[in-house]
């Protein structure tokens, strides 16, 4: 009945519009929060839609990993090994800057006492 | 309403963009690097591209995290461990002794096989950190040693920038492959010269900072 999600376009299509889906997820939650840890939350929403673009559209099912062991030594029938790499640094990156932020936003609630990004003035005298 | 209209043809428009320039058959960087792959004796071809061809950028990214940590702990050292009132309950307490040796082995594991399976440094000492996080948890006593930790962390750096160092020295290659490689220990514990060791550097290092972010993260201020 489902054989046509085998087809490897047809999982791109629904990795890219999923993805897409995601970002603009975050993208909505971005604009429209006041929280910050809200916002950090959908800053790493679009991350993780971005990741999954990545990786999704690299993949093929037919290739298996790039892993040479025995029985696996046909270098043009493995994945790509690049956007893992890639998104290896990336994801590290990203959850650095989450834990900066976060702890950042600890810290000036706990001067102010003020977790809304519209009241945050002190700067403006 | 218009501005919805406008934001909903922007993401279409967008959509129709990625979905008609899908590459059918694109040409695929990694495949001359996975030929160059099995010249350094490594299975893993992610292993090699992290921190073989891109190690100088491995080695900007745990500054990186290395800076983060830097900064949290500059921020949130000052407060207190947090004070939670009731003790954590029996089976969290007993469970979390009982399971943290068992998760910082597999954490081990991970690092030490990272050139030969699916993982690595980061994911190793990520797993590592978890192990902390909960023993973190469920006692309020325990506190990760901090002199423990800055000495990994000084001896995890010093060392990946020595092996580099060595590398230039002997090969004129910043972390050249100066260890025997041969192509015939693939698939072996004992291959691929210096990146098993620089991956369990890595794994070292990434362990140790994730730690102490959340570390610092659980303590908070009696006021909050």
């Amino acid at each position: 009945m489902f054989e046509y999600l085998n087809d490897s376009t047809t999982i791109k299509y629904i990795v890219t519009i999923g993805s897409m889906a995601l970002f603009f997820v975050g993208l909505f939650g971005l604009l429209s929060q006041k929280h910050f840890i809200k916002i950090f939350i959908s800053i790493a929403t679009m991350e993780t839609a971005l990741f999954l673009f990545f990786i999704g559209n690299m993949f093929n099912k037919n290739f298996t990993a790039p892993i040479i062991s025995e029985g696996f030594t046909d270098i043009a029938k493995m994945n790509d090994p690049i956007p893992h790499a890639l998104i290896l640094t990336a994801i590290v990156i990203g959850m650095a800057v989450l834990a900066l932020g976060v702890s950042m936003s600890i810290e000036y609630y706990k001067l102010t006492g003020n977790t809304d990004i519209d009241k945050m003035n002190e700067m403006r005298h | 309403m218009s501005g919805f209209t406008l934001s909903a043809v922007f993401v279409l428009t967008l959509l129709k963009l990625l979905l008609e320039n899908i590459p059918q058959s694109m040409h695929r960087a990694g495949d001359s690097l996975l030929e160059l792959n099995s010249t350094d004796g490594v299975a893993n071809g992610v292993t090699t591209v992290v921190v073989y061809f891109r190690g100088f950028d491995t080695l900007g990214e745990i500054a990186v995290l290395f800076i983060a940590s830097l900064g949290i702990g500059l921020m949130l050292s000052q407060n207190k461990r947090c004070t939670i009132k009731a003790q954590s309950n029996f089976m969290l307490h007993t469970a979390a002794k009982l399971l943290f040796p068992i998760i910082t082995l597999y954490g081990i594991y991970v690092m030490v096989y990272g050139h030969l399976s699916p993982g690595g440094g980061f994911q190793g000492g990520v797993i590592i950190a978890s192990g902390v996080l909960l023993l973190l948890v469920s006692h309020r006593d325990f506190e990760v040693p901090h002199s423990f930790i800055v000495a990994l962390e000084t001896f995890a750096g010093v060392c990946y920038v020595l092996i580099g160092l060595i590398g230039l020295f002997t090969l004129d290659v910043f972390l050249g492959n100066f260890l025997p490689h041969d192509i015939s220990q693939m698939g072996l514990l004992m291959s691929g010269g210096i990146i098993p060791i620089i991956y369990i550097i890595v794994g070292i290092k990434v362990g140790s900072e994730m730690s102490m972010i959340a570390q610092n993260l659980i303590k908070r201020g009696d006021d909050v």
